[in-house]
């Protein structure tokens, strides 16, 4: 399989902190790969290095062979990367379908001038609907975003995510705060996603969840890569073991 | 109609031109502005200079335009760096260094003393308002339109978040600007028409207290509303007149009432109708 | 000789300043509120400075009375003004700020007229020469007054419990909430000092030109909100030293470059060149 993104020695420092350490890995085209690792490994770090919110110090980040290492955010999301947050961040002034809706005029707003004179939303709205329905919350798609449940709020994430019609999709925690059922849907829902040919790389703690759907983790802990490789044999690592049951007991204890 | 209340019109219509300027670039892309006044000047002497130089009123105009839009552009570069409290703080600084050189400069924009006798626009005072009034219509016609595109979809999602607009593909630094430049071109186009309006412009009219005014216009009527906006500077501009029986009381009535709305009814009179509504479902509906 | 005195000169604007901008940016640092209405407080410190002394006939009894009573009035202005509306967007407030300073300068016009008032008998008008430079007594009572003022609450906020209390919430209100310092006491607090100190740098100004007029608080005002920017917004020691420049480079910008830019554009052109190339003001914290 190709490498659709390749991350090459990323180095994060925040005021004096090794957020990341020379991190590589990379992302075969059409694989579902998770970023795991305990609390403050530096995985929504990594996420936010590959869109460009977070200047890492150091690095050298590919898309499809091209380099995206200097280029701003937006124009990394024009060429195929899509984020979700792990704090949910919708637009507030706007309904959900409007806030999908946006997302999915990516196009229409690529140019300034043109988007002057751009005024038909109808498409756009169409494929909103869709999306809203996919992830299952197209119910909710006129109503304000103020006082929906988190677990509404999560899918929009995705749903807004998915408008950009990306090659590749980086899922900050979209399981977290969801019940034991959302979860699973929402699970379930990004692995057809996933089979219908999108490139996933998903920051997940359900390690549940994590274990049934990833075809490959990737492994950080103090901002260093510990693990490489599926599923099973990763796991089974002392290193890794060591990490997360180091830590677990830690939070366990405090 | 008479002398007096033609020219209070025309001194509306200039104001809301102004005002739904700032609207665009405060309302509807978020970016506030306290230094508004500088480009309602810029506006007003470029058209003194060059009315006085002899060229028509239309290319006046359409040269002040031209010329406030440009520099409003270099000022939204500002916004592109700093964030939000300290460009509140940057535009109020253009204000006073716009007012600053202009007091200095006596020898091509006279210094305190301003431009005096400058021509006409050749209409008369009625011809005038009429075009001040089409005026008004395009730029509330084109201000409604743009908020229906998708570049005031754009700015919307600037105005509400810009980090996440960015991760969603749009380039919040081009959607600012552009929201800089056609924001201050429209002040522009109001100072070229004040200047044939009053036919003698000083560096006060341009001052700190203007830039307030207009904001003050736009927050009173309800910010990123069309509508609300020109409501608010029909009722802002008119108060001292209605107030004329407490004359002298008329600006601390203003500051009051400024006071108050944000106070009482931050959406300014936009959002009168939704914060009665709210009001009257709380008690019941009991009338 | 004339760099001298332009330097003291500079500095003694940089403490009139400072004693504005502390409050400022006190308000800034906990509400993130663009406080304009400190600029009427300041006006109302010089008025009642001002009339004090006029009637007691004694600067330094009347001082603190005028400060404690702006600072009460600080607390109310917080109280009834600001802590309603905190939840709304930035604009609100500062809207909200700007009517009510219009409403206190017109409330100053119109209750003691609009040509100002002045002492009967301007205190501290004595001249001193040191090596050739010429100083009035006003000229030192203010940089000794506002480094002492400010130096003594730099040490209280060090070395007592409400200081440290106080610095906790300004650093981290949440935090300093969950260890149980009431974050709306440290408000009180910090309106009372800051429009305290606002107070007495209106009473200085007063001194200094012998006159108190309804418009005075706006444009030291608004060249304190520059210097808040420029010593990094809610940091009080950038804040000291941005005021400290900027009336130097006003008092030497005024004789070199008078010619095309008058005082306040001069103090508001260096605040936009300083933030294009320092966006984040001179003194950031991180």
């Amino acid at each position: 399989m190709n490498v659709l993104l390749d991350v090459v020695d990323v180095t994060v420092n925040f005021g004096g902190v090794n957020a990341l350490q020379g991190v590589s890995f990379q992302v075969r085209d059409g694989e579902l790969l998770s970023l795991i690792g305990p609390n403050g490994a530096g995985k929504t770090t990594m996420l936010k290095a590959i869109t460009g919110v977070v200047n890492p110090q150091n690095a050298k980040i590919r898309l499809d062979g091209r380099d995206i290492s200097r280029m701003p955010t937006h124009r990394r999301a024009q060429l195929g990367l899509a984020l979700t947050h792990q704090i949910v961040r919708p637009f507030r002034s706007m309904t959900l379908l409007d806030n999908v809706t946006l997302a999915a005029g990516h196009q229409r707003i690529r140019s300034v001038f043109r988007s002057m004179v751009a005024v038909n939303r109808d498409p756009e709205h169409q494929k909103a609907a869709v999306l809203l329905q996919l992830v299952g919350i197209d119910d909710h798609a006129g109503q304000t975003v103020t006082g929906q449940p988190l677990g509404v709020l999560k899918r929009l994430e995705v749903a807004r995510a998915l408008a950009l019609k990306p090659r590749l999709l980086l899922l900050d925690e979209p399981l977290a705060g969801l019940n034991h059922i959302e979860a699973e849907r929402l699970a379930d829902t990004l692995v057809q996603i996933n089979a219908r040919g999108l490139t996933v790389v998903m920051i997940e703690h359900n390690l549940g969840e994590v274990l049934r759907i990833s075809q490959r983790l990737v492994v950080l802990d103090n901002g260093r890569k510990i693990a490489d490789g599926i599923p099973d044999q990763v796991m089974r690592m002392d290193e890794v073991r060591a990490a997360y049951v180091g830590k677990e007991k830690q939070h366990a204890a405090s | 109609m008479l002398i007096y209340e033609l020219s209070l019109a025309t001194v509306v219509c200039i104001n809301i031109i102004q005002a739904i300027g700032l609207n665009l670039i405060t309302g509807y892309c978020g970016q506030i502005s306290l230094g508004h006044a500088a480009f309602y000047g810029i506006g007003a002497y470029t058209t003194a200079l060059m009315a006085k130089a002899g060229f028509p009123g239309p290319v006046n105009l359409m040269a002040a335009m031209l010329l406030s839009g440009s520099v409003g552009a270099v000022v939204g570069l500002t916004s592109l760096r700093v964030r939000e409290d300290f460009l509140a703080i940057t535009t109020m600084g253009v204000g006073f260094l716009f007012l600053g050189i202009v007091r200095q400069q006596e020898r091509f924009l006279g210094g305190e003393l301003g431009i005096s006798s400058i021509p006409s626009f050749g209409l008369g005072k009625p011809g005038f308002f009429g075009l001040t009034l089409i005026l008004v219509i395009l730029t509330a016609a084109f201000s409604l339109y743009l908020k229906k595109t998708w570049m005031g979809f754009a700015f919307e999602a600037v105005a509400d978040d810009e980090d996440t607009a960015r991760v969603l593909s749009v380039n919040v630094s081009a959607y600012k600007l552009v929201a800089f430049a056609l924001g201050t071109a429209m002040a522009g186009l109001a100072g070229g028409l004040y200047c044939y309006f009053a036919r003698f412009i000083v560096p006060d009219d341009f001052g700190f207290i203007t830039s307030i005014s207009v904001l003050s216009m736009v927050a009173v009527g309800g910010i990123g509303s069309v509508y609300g906006v020109i409501l608010g500077t029909v009722l802002l501009t008119l108060m001292p007149d209605f107030f004329r029986f407490i004359s002298d009381y008329k600006l601390f009535v203003y500051g009051a009432l400024l006071f108050a709305v944000m106070r009482f009814a931050p959406e300014g009179l936009a959002g009168l109708p939704a914060l009665v509504s709210a009001k009257v479902a709380r008690t019941g509906g009991a009338p | 000789m004339l760099y001298v005195e332009l330097l003291i000169q500079g500095l003694i604007y940089g403490c009139m300043y400072a004693m504005i901008a502390v409050g400022l940016t006190l308000v800034y640092g906990l509400l993130r509120i663009l406080h304009v209405a400190h600029a009427g407080l300041f006006a109302l410190g010089g008025y009642l400075g001002l009339l004090l002394t006029n009637a007691t006939g004694s600067l330094l009894l009347s001082m603190p009375l005028a400060a404690g009573l702006v600072g009460l009035l600080g607390m109310v202005v917080y109280r009834l003004c600001y802590q309603p509306i905190l939840d709304r967007p930035p604009y609100v407030a500062l809207i909200a700020s700007i009517g009510l300073f219009i409403a206190m300068e017109e409330l100053f016009r119109l209750i003691f007229g609009p040509y100002g008032l002045t002492y009967t008998h301007a205190p501290l008008q004595q001249l001193f020469r040191f090596s050739g430079v010429t100083l009035r007594a006003v000229d030192l009572a203010i940089v000794v007054g506002s480094v002492s003022l400010l130096g003594s609450l730099a040490w209280l906020a060090k070395n007592t419990r409400t200081g440290i209390a106080w610095r906790a919430t300004v650093d981290d209100p949440q935090m300093a909430g969950s260890f149980g310092i009431s974050v709306l006491k440290v408000r009180y607090l910090n309106f009372f000092i800051g429009s305290a100190l606002a107070g007495i740098g209106g009473i200085f100004i007063s001194l200094l030109s012998n006159l108190v007029e309804p418009t005075m608080g706006g444009v030291p005002s608004y060249k304190a909100l520059a210097i808040i920017v420029l010593g990094g917004l809610g940091n009080v020691g950038g804040t000291l030293i941005a005021s400290l420049v900027l009336g130097v480079v006003e008092a030497f910008g005024t004789i070199f470059i008078g010619d095309y830019l008058d005082r306040d554009a001069i103090a508001f052109g260096f605040l936009i060149l300083v933030l294009m190339i320092r966006p984040q003001g001179l003194f950031a914290r991180s």
